[in-house]
Order: structure tokens, then sequence, then C-alpha cells
């Protein structure tokens, strides 16, 4: 069923740059880092609104993508899913470490809704409209939950609270949901 | 445990958003190494949930590059797993996460105040079969700055042992319980990792057992045991015993190997 689509052009090769960083190349570093570098601070930023706190934590998130360059097998993935996934984990370590209620203050003191933030946004602007169609081809539910879950950094006991429904409902939803989204962006692996 | 396991498979999309407890991810971790099924659909999950972060690039503040880049010529990098060595689950580790951008002691291996004995330890060990070093485990050996030294040289010279054999078998809680063995030397060492921790009232035990009953080779803390006076033919098992452990097994072990 997964076709061929014209791709936003991913244009280096990533995963050999990530190789040639292994050996220790700052060169190929620099090249990575500016196509890894919008990415990893705006999920960092979505997750934790807090600017620069995000510029912190996407500085160590960069870095750790020097440190541990030989650690990418390209044969468990994408590099950009290999760099983004050590972001949203980092970022939302750093949210588990917080005492909730402080930042839960934080939030409401200084709301800064996603929109705003996309809007900012250079690169993502096709990226953007695809995740938006699909999300809009999910149940409220699934939807929520993945948001939730993704963009605000919660934990699935969490999303449940919010959303006020059982906990087997949510990770139910979340993987239902992950695995339509996977299908439409036609994602693949 | 059936339902424990459908359970665990639809953890697969929460685990991808990291939406799971610390404690969720070890054990999902665990059932991953044996669910080559999950570990495609999670997979899948992460170049999607990849898409979602492309989807929301911000350009990051200009001085973020020099900052970034200067630290990469103060931080040292990782060397390269080998292949031999066991799957490491799919995620990054955090521990080996450096806690703040600049400088720092940049490699995490560096932080273990290593002993000679631990530093030999680990130098024999490089001595021995790539499979032997790794179905041991030998970074977590040579981290164990507390080896007594008796043991760690015994341990060192089953492992390095020309006739070392190395046996491996999963346990029914999770993980792997690898047995090296001298038959020469007539001692096995006995190392188990990722098995389902225990409440603090319960222990591993593990027991050298013959035909003539099971004695006990010591409680598993963590790091590797020496089993004295084995004989071909004899088993390794290990049970789940009071935390004093007991002077028999009590229990059905959780794995048996033959040394």
């Amino acid at each position: 069923m997964r076709q061929l689509q014209p791709e936003p052009p991913p244009p280096p090769d990533l995963a050999g740059l990530l190789g040639q960083v292994a050996r220790g190349d700052h060169r190929a570093f620099e090249l990575a880092y500016a196509e890894l570098s919008g990415p990893v601070y705006g999920v960092v930023r979505q997750v934790l609104r807090d600017p620069a706190q995000s510029e912190e934590v996407a500085q160590e998130v960069l870095l750790e993508i020097w440190r541990t360059a030989s650690r990418y097998d390209r044969a468990r993935g994408s590099a950009a899913a290999w760099a983004l996934t050590i972001a949203h984990r980092r970022a939302v370590d750093r949210v588990r470490s917080e005492n909730a209620c402080s930042r839960r203050e934080q939030k409401a003191a200084e709301p800064e809704p996603a929109e705003d933030d996309v809007a900012e946004t250079v690169a993502a602007t096709l990226e953007h409209q695809r995740v938006r169609r699909c999300m809009d081809g999910l149940t409220g539910l699934q939807r929520e939950s993945i948001k939730l879950a993704y963009y605000n950094g919660y934990s699935y006991p969490e999303v449940a609270k919010l959303l006020g429904v059982a906990l087997g409902t949510v990770k139910t939803r979340i993987r239902d949901g992950l695995i339509r989204m996977r299908d439409c962006m036609e994602v693949t692996w | 445990m059936k339902v424990m396991r459908e359970d665990l498979h639809v953890l697969t999309g929460s685990y991808a958003l990291d939406a799971i407890s610390d404690t969720e991810r070890e054990e999902f971790e665990r059932h991953l190494q044996h669910c080559p099924a999950c570990e495609a659909e999670v997979r899948g999950m992460r170049e999607t949930a990849a898409r979602l972060a492309l989807a929301c690039a911000v350009t990051p503040p200009a001085r973020m590059e020099q900052q970034v880049l200067a630290a990469t010529y103060r931080t040292r990098q990782l060397p390269p797993l080998s292949a031999d060595r066991p799957r490491q689950a799919l995620s990054p580790r955090r521990t080996l996460s450096p806690r703040r951008a600049l400088p720092r002691r940049s490699s995490s291996r560096s932080a273990f105040p290593r002993g000679a004995v631990t530093r030999r330890v680990a130098v024999l060990a490089a001595a021995a079969s790539v499979a032997v070093a790794a179905a041991l485990g030998i970074t977590q050996l040579s981290a164990q700055h507390q080896l007594d030294q008796a043991r760690a040289t015994a341990i060192a010279r089953v492992v390095t042992a020309p006739d070392a054999h190395v046996a491996t078998a999963r346990t029914s809680v999770g993980g792997s319980v690898t047995v090296v063995t001298s038959a020469a030397l007539r001692e096995a060492v006995v190392s188990a990792s990722g098995m389902a921790s225990l409440p603090s009232s319960r222990v591993y035990q593990v027991w050298v057992m013959s035909p003539s009953g099971a004695r006990s080779a010591g409680l598993v803390h963590g790091s590797s045991l020496l089993a004295s006076a084995v004989r071909p033919g004899d088993r390794i098992g290990i049970t789940v015993e009071p935390a004093d452990g007991t002077a028999r097994p009590t229990t059905t072990p959780v794995a048996v190997l033959p040394v």
C-alpha cells in the first residue's frame, strides 16, 4: 500500500553525516546542526514553553548528538527520529524532574500557545500542514491524547486524568492514533 | 502471563511518545527485546513522532550554534558499541547523558573511580574472547568499584581460562543469565541481567544443582557471582527466596543452565 510520494527533500544524508560526526568531524557536525537544530529546539520548546530553559535543553541535546553519534544505527530507524527521540525525551525528563505545581503556575503566568511558536517556524510549513491534515483524521480522543502526550509532555496517566477517561482507554487511543497518523503520513520505517 | 504481555503491547504508543514512567519504560524495554513485532511497531511510531517534531521546528537563537560548536571541542565522544554486545534498548539511556551543556568531565565512564583491582579485571577480561566479555557485560563489571580482590581475581581467571565455556538462557522473569564455566578450574561465573526487580523482602539466589541436591552459590546483588567446585553435569539454577537467602531452594527456578 505504501507508495513513494514527493517528500520535502531531506537534503544532505543525515545518517551519513552522523557517521562522519562519530569519527570526530566538526564540519559534518555543523551540517547536522543546520538540519537538526530547528526541529530539536522546536520540539523542546513545545514541551517546555520557557524559551531560556528550552535553549539550555536544546543545547544539551545537540551536544548529546555529537557525543553519542557512534551509537546511531541506521538499521534501527532514521537519523532524524533518533535525534528527535533524544530531544523529546530530554525535554520530558526536564518537565518531570520539576515540581509539577511550580510548572503549572509558570504556565499560567506566561501562556504561550503552540500556534504562535509554529507561526515563527521557518522550515516546517509543509510538514505542519500534513500533520494537521492527518490529525484531523483522528477521533477527538486520539487527537487530544497524542497532543497532550507529545506536545505537552504529559504521561498517559496524566492525560487520562485531564481527559477524564480510563488509563487503558488512553493507552489504546494513543497507540491507535499513532498508527493512523503513521499510515496517513505515509511514514516509512 | 499472557494478559500482562498484551497489556504491555498496548504501551507501544505511550512508549514512543515518552508518556510512561521510568519504571514502566524499563519493563517495556525488557519486553521489547523479546518482541520483534513490538519493536517494529515502536520504530514506526518513533518515525511518526519525529514528523510531529519536524512540524513544529523553530529556528533557535543564533548564539546557540556558536555555543554548541564550541562545546563539541571540549566534549569527548562515546566509542561505538561492539556488534557482539547484548542489544541495547531503543532509546538513549539517560544515565549516559552529560547534565549541562558546557565544560564538564566528558565521559561517563571516567566518572567511576576505578581501583587497581577492577582495572585489572577489565584488562584481563579484554583479553578474553569478545563473546565472553560481551556476555558478562564487562563495562558493568569494571564499574563495580567494590569488588573484593580475591573474588575479582577469581572471576577474571575463569573468564579468561582457555577452556571457558559460555551458556546463556532467558529467565522466566525477563532478562537473561549467563554462565561462564572453566572445567579445568571447576569454577563458574554467573551473571544475570534484566530480571524483574523484586520487593525488598525477596532476593534472587543462585544454586549449584547436582543429583545429590542443591547448594547455594550466593545471592544476586547486581554483580557476577563465582560458583566453586562445580562438576560436569552440574546445573546452575536461580530461584526467588526471602531476603537473606535460604539453605535450599524453596521455589521453582526462574532459570536453569548446564555448567
